[in-house]
C-alpha cells in the first residue's frame, strides 16, 4: 500500500500493488466485504480521464510483469496483466513476432489496460485489436474468485467468451491478471506513403482510393495533428505499407497511381513518422474524443465537426480534438456527438478538464434495450458495485 | 459431495449414469409428461453442475421442468402469428428435425415454428413465455455438437424463412442480413464486386448465418481472416421473454460493454438473434494453392510447423490423411494422390507482387520437411477442384460407414504430431477407423470417427473414443472445440478445461440474457435435466 504519486491522484485515493494474482483476488475479497471501490489502474492515465473522482483503492499491476509462456513456434503469449505492450514485444523481438496492437504510448501501456480500455492504434486496419487477439483471459471478480476464459489455442469455443466481456469493460467486472494472445509475424519491411493536400475533401478522397489496398494503415490528419506529427501544416494522408520487398514497391506504386504526388517515406524516417503518429498526444489538448462511425461516414464526420482531427480511414474511427478549451464544452461535445450518431456510430470523450468533466456524458450511451442488459451485466458480474463504479456508460 | 444429495435438494430423482460419466447421457425414457423428467449427468459434471446450482439456486424450470404440455391452443395462438405454413406439428414431419450434425443423440421436437419476421419472432416467444416453454433455435441443422437438439425444449424455431439479404454496403463494407441466410449466398451476392465473406465453414453451402453466429464457426479461411466473431458487428437479438435488443452496429467499436461479442458463440441460450451486420473483406490480389504430398502425417504436420515459424500466414493450410484421401478419391476423383501418407492444402493470398516468391520458399520448407511433390494449382479450375475435395471430405466419409461422429479439438500447432499419435492409438483401442482432415494451421483437429449406430456397442466406443482424443488434446494445453461448439456432445468434457467458478460465471453471463435459461435450455455448461433418447437407425445428416 502507498500513497498515489501525483500523476495517479485523479485516479485513487490509496495504491495497492499486489505481487500476483492471489493477493489481487485477496484485495477484491476485503474490498467486496467492507464496500471499497477499487479498479486497475496501469498507468493511471485512462483511469485518471474517466473518474469523476478518484477510486478508494488503486490497484497497481506494477509488480505482475512476468511473461508467463511465450510459444514462437506456436505464436502464443501469456503474461501478466502488468506487463507493457513494449515489454511483451520486446521479449518477442528476437523471434520476428510482435502483438500487433499499437496503442498510444505503448511503453506506458499495459496489457490489462489495453485490454479493459480497449486502446488501439493505426494498425487496427490490418491486424484488428486486441478483440481479435486475444484468446485467453482471467481476472478477479465477484467474491475474489479468480475466473479464466478462453485458453491457449488461437482457436477455441468452448464456453463463453469472457474475454469479450472483459474487453472493454473500463475494469468495471473484475481486474485482469493475465492475458493469452495469438502474436503476428513482424513484417520484414514498413514504409509509408505520404501525400499532402490542401483540402480535406481531396484528401478524404484519395484516402478512399487508397482503402482498397491491403494497408497497414491509413490515415487522414487535419493540420494540427499533421503539424504536431512534424508534416508542415496542410491536411496530410498517411497509408502504411509492409511486406516484403516487393509487396512494399507494389503498393507505393499503387498508391502513387491513387494520390499522384505521393512520397516514399522508407526505413528509419518511416518508423520515426509512425512513433509519431501513434503516440500523437490527445492527453495534451484541450479537448479530445473518439469517434467510431460507418467506415464510409468517417470523411463526412470530419469535415461536419469543426474539429482538428488524426482519421484512421478504413475503419472509421476517428481523434477529434481542440486545442483550445471551446465556449462551451458541453455544446460541442453534444455536437460532435450528434454528427457521429447520425453516422450510425458514436463518440466518447477521452479527455477534457477535470472541472467540467462531472457535466459531460464521457461515455455515449447505447439503446435502451442493449443498456437494460449492460446493467444486468453489472450486477450479476459485481454484486457489491465495488469495480471502478459510476463512470462507465449510463454510471454504472 | 455426491450426485444424489444434488437430487433430493432440487427434487429430482432417478438419476442414470449410463456410461460411467457425462455427456453421453441418460436416453433410455422421454416421458410424455414433461413435468417428471429431471435428470442429471453424473461424474466430472456433475461436480460443477452442483456447485453452479448451490451457489445459484437452480430453479425446477432450469433444470428442465417444462410448466405445460403443448396444448392445442398454443398451436392455434403461434399458427395465427406465422400462418398455418409456418408450423409443422406433425410426429412423421418433426422426425427431420431429432437432430442435427451431431447424429449420436435424437429427440424430435413436440412443435417446430418458423416465423418470417423479428417481430414474428418475438411475439412466438412471448406466447412460449407465458406458458414457461422452454425452446431451441435451429438454423440449418448442420451444427456438429447437438446444438440444435431439443433438451426439454419442446417448442423448436428455425430461421429458415428469414432468408433475406437486407442491404449490401460495399463502401462500408458492410453487409446486413436476416439470421437464415445461407453463409455462402453472402459471399455469392457480393464476390462479382471483389469481396467476400471469410468465415467459410465446410457446411456453407447449407449453414445459415444464424448458426454460424451461435457456435462461432470458423472454417479453412478463418487462419488468416478470423472467425465469426471477428466479423459480425452488430445484432438483432429476440430475448426469450420476446423483448428484441439492437446490440452493436456499423461501427468498429462498440459502444459499452461488447455483448456482441458475448452472443456470438452462446450456442443459442441468449435468445434468437434475427439479424446481423457482417463486416466483409476485400478479395486479395491473387492466390497461389499449393499441394503437397507426404509419405506420413508426421512430415505433414512439421511442414505446418516450418511454415508458420518462417512468418508466413497463408490464407489456409488444410490436412488430410489416407484414410481421408482415399475416400475423397473413390468417390470424387478430384485427383489427389492415393497412396499419399497425407497431403497439405496450403493456399498464398495477397498481392500479386510477393506471391510468387511466397510459394518458392513455402515449396522449399515443404521439401525439406520431407514432401515428395508440391504442385502448384495452374488456374482458378485446378484451385477449385482442391478446395472441392477438401470440403467434400465429410461427404465422402458416408461412404465408408453408416454413421461418424466428427470431433473438433484444438491442440497448440506444435503438438500436432502428437495428438495424431493418440488418435492412432485410439483407433486401435477402440477398433474404430478414424480420419483425420481439418485445419493444420491453427492446430483445429476433425477425426472422423466412423462407425455403425446398429451396434450398441460401436456407439458406445464410438463416443468413448471421441472423449478420450479430447481429453488428450486438454492434456496439451488445448480445448474441447475450435468451431464446432459444446452442445450436448462435449459438456461433460469442461470441467476438464474449466473450474466451478469460471463455470459458475459463465452461467451468470447466460442469464444476463436468459435468467431462466429457456432459450436452448440444457447446453454448453453441464448440469442436471438431460433426456434424450436413442432413437431407431436414420439418414446420416449431410455436412
Amino acid at each position: 500500500m502507498r500513497a498515489p504519486y501525483a500523476h495517479e491522484e485523479r485516479a485513487a485515493r490509496i495504491v495497492a500493488e499486489p505481487a500476483d494474482a492471489r493477493e489481487v483476488a485477496e484485495l477484491v475479497r476485503a474490498c467486496e466485504t467492507d464496500g471499497i471501490s477499487l479498479a486497475a489502474m496501469g498507468a493511471a492515465r485512462t483511469l485518471g480521464e474517466i473518474r469523476k473522482t478518484p477510486v478508494a483503492l488503486g490497484v497497481s499491476l506494477n509488480r505482475m510483469r512476468r511473461v508467463i509462456a511465450y510459444e514462437p513456434a506456436d505464436m502464443t503469449v501469456t503474461v501478466e496483466g502488468g506487463v507493457s505492450v513494449d515489454e511483451l514485444n520486446r521479449t518477442m523481438e528476437p523471434s520476428g513476432q510482435r502483438l500487433p496492437v499499437d496503442p498510444q504510448r505503448p511503453d506506458l501501456t499495459c496489457i490489462g489496460s489495453l485490454i479493459a480500455a480497449s486502446h488501439a492504434g493505426p494498425l487496427r486496419l490490418s491486424e484488428g485489436t486486441s478483440r481479435d487477439l486475444l484468446i485467453g483471459i482471467r481476472y478477479a471478480g465477484r467474491g475474489g474468485k479468480i475466473v479464466h476464459g478462453g485458453g491457449r489455442v488461437v482457436k477455441n469455443v468452448a464456453g463463453y467468451d469472457l474475454m469479450k466481456v472483459l474487453g472493454s469493460s473500463f475494469g468495471t467486472l473484475g481486474i485482469i491478471v493475465e492475458a493469452t494472445f495469438k502474436v503476428r509475424p513482424v513484417p520484414e519491411h514498413y514504409a509509408m506513403a505520404l501525400a499532402r493536400y490542401d483540402d480535406a475533401e481531396r484528401t478524404f478522397e484519395a484516402a478512399r482510393a487508397l482503402n482498397d489496398l491491403p494497408l497497414a494503415h491509413l490515415e487522414v490528419l487535419s493540420p494540427a495533428a499533421a503539424e504536431s506529427c512534424g508534416f508542415d501544416g496542410k491536411y496530410v494522408l498517411l497509408a502504411g505499407l509492409s511486406g516484403s520487398r516487393s509487396e512494399v514497391a507494389s503498393q507505393y506504386a499503387a498508391a502513387a497511381r491513387m494520390a499522384p504526388g505521393a512520397r516514399l517515406i522508407e526505413k528509419e524516417d518511416a518508423r520515426a513518422a509512425y512513433a509519431c503518429l501513434r503516440d500523437f498526444d490527445f492527453l495534451s489538448q484541450s479537448l479530445a474524443a473518439r469517434a467510431a462511425v460507418a467506415p464510409a461516414e468517417l470523411a463526412s464526420a470530419m469535415l461536419a465537426a469543426d474539429a482538428e482531427f488524426v482519421a484512421h480511414a478504413g475503419s472509421g474511427v476517428a481523434e477529434l480534438f481542440l486545442n483550445r478549451m471551446p465556449a462551451d464544452v458541453r455544446a460541442t461535445v453534444a455536437r460532435w456527438r450528434e454528427i457521429a450518431r447520425g453516422r450510425r456510430g458514436h463518440l466518447r470523450v477521452i479527455h477534457c478538464d477535470p472541472e467540467v468533466r462531472p457535466s459531460i456524458e464521457l461515455f455515449d450511451l447505447p439503446n435502451s434495450g442493449a443498456m437494460g442488459l449492460m446493467r444486468r451485466l453489472k450486477t450479476a458480474f459485481d454484486p457489491a458495485g465495488i469495480f471502478n463504479p459510476g463512470c462507465f456508460v449510463g454510471e454504472i | 459431495m455426491r450426485a444424489d444429495g444434488f437430487s433430493s435438494a432440487y427434487g429430482c430423482d432417478n438419476f442414470v449414469f449410463p456410461f460411467g460419466r457425462g455427456g453421453f447421457r441418460d436416453r433410455g425414457i422421454r416421458s410424455e409428461n414433461p413435468s417428471i423428467i429431471a435428470r442429471a449427468t453424473a461424474g466430472a459434471n456433475a461436480v460443477s453442475a452442483i456447485c453452479c446450482a448451490i451457489v445459484h439456486g437452480v430453479s425446477a424450470d432450469v433444470i428442465g421442468i417444462a410448466a405445460t404440455p403443448l396444448d392445442s391452443r398454443l398451436v392455434d395462438e403461434l399458427a395465427a402469428i406465422v400462418g398455418r405454413d409456418g408450423i409443422v406439428s406433425r410426429p412423421s414431419e418433426l422426425k427431420v428435425y431429432e437432430c442435427d450434425g451431431w447424429t449420436v443423440e435424437k429427440n424430435s421436437p413436440d412443435l417446430l415454428v418458423m416465423p418470417r419476421t423479428t417481430e414474428q419472432v418475438s411475439a412466438v416467444l412471448k406466447a412460449l413465455w407465458r406458458r414457461g416453454l422452454p425452446f431451441v433455435p435451429r438454423g440449418a441443422g448442420t451444427g456438429l455438437s447437438g446444438g440444435a437438439l431439443p433438451v426439454n425444449a419442446p417448442v423448436m424455431i428455425c430461421t429458415s424463412k428469414m432468408n433475406h439479404i437486407l442491404a449490401i454496403d460495399l463502401a462500408n463494407r458492410r453487409v446486413e442480413v436476416e439470421s437464415g441466410v445461407v453463409n455462402l449466398h453472402v459471399t455469392n451476392a457480393i464476390k462479382r464486386d471483389g469481396f467476400f465473406y471469410a468465415p467459410d465453414p465446410s457446411s456453407q453451402q447449407a449453414c445459415t448465418i444464424g448458426g454460424n453466429i451461435a457456435e462461432n464457426s470458423g472454417g479453412p479461411h478463418t487462419l488468416k481472416y478470423g472467425v465469426t466473431t471477428n466479423h459480425v458487428m452488430g445484432l438483432t437479438l429476440v430475448l426469450a421473454d420476446g423483448e428484441v435488443v439492437e446490440l452493436g452496429g456499423w461501427a468498429e467499436e462498440r459502444c459499452g460493454y461488447d455483448l456482441v461479442g458475448a452472443v456470438v458463440g452462446a450456442e443459442g441460450t441468449a435468445g434468437i438473434v434475427t439479424r446481423a451486420v457482417l463486416k466483409i473483406v476485400r478479395e486479395p490480389e491473387d492466390h497461389r494453392t499449393l499441394l503437397a504430398t507426404f509419405a506420413d502425417v508426421e512430415a505433414a504436420t512439421r511442414a505446418v510447423s516450418a511454415i508458420i515459424a518462417a512468418g508466413i500466414v497463408p490464407g489456409a493450410i488444410e490436412m488430410m490423411d489416407q484414410l481421408i484421401i482415399r475416400a475423397v478419391e473413390d468417390a470424387f476423383h478430384a485427383g489427389l494422390p492415393a497412396d499419399a501418407g497425407a497431403v497439405l492444402i496450403i493456399e498464398l493470398d495477397g498481392l500479386v507482387a510477393g506471391l510468387d516468391e511466397c510459394a518458392a520458399r513455402v515449396t522449399e520448407i515443404a521439401r525439406s520437411a520431407g514432401a515428395s511433390e508440391v504442385r502448384l494449382a495452374r488456374d482458378e479450375a485446378e484451385r477449385a477442384g482442391l478446395w472441392k475435395a477438401r470440403k467434400r471430405a465429410f461427404g465422402a466419409v458416408g461412404r465408408l460407414a453408416p454413421n461418424y461422429a466428427t470431433q473438433d479439438g484444438v491442440v497448440p500447432r506444435t503438438r500436432l504430431p502428437d495428438i495424431l499419435r493418440v488418435i492412432g492409438a485410439v483407433s486401435k483401442k477402440y477398433h474404430l477407423a478414424i480420419g483425420n482432415v481439418f485445419h493444420a494451421g491453427d492446430g483445429n483437429i476433425h477425426p472422423i470417427i466412423l462407425y455403425d449406430e446398429r451396434k450398441p456397442e460401436e456407439v458406445r466406443a464410438a463416443v468413448e473414443a471421441g472423449r478420450e482424443i479430447l481429453a488428450a488434446c486438454v492434456e496439451m494445453g488445448g480445448s474441447l472445440t475450435g468451431e464446432h461448439g459444446i452442445g450436448v456432445e462435449k459438456q461433460g468434457e469442461m470441467p476438464l478445461l474449466f473450474s466451478p467458478e469460471d463455470l459458475i460465471a459463465m452461467t451468470e453471463l447466460r442469464r444476463v440474457f436468459d435468467p431462466m435459461e429457456r432459450s436452448n435450455p440444457n447446453k454448453v455448461i453441464p448440469r442436471p435435466g438431460s433426456c434424450v433418447e436413442v432413437a431407431a437407425p436414420r439418414r446420416q445428416v449431410p455436412i
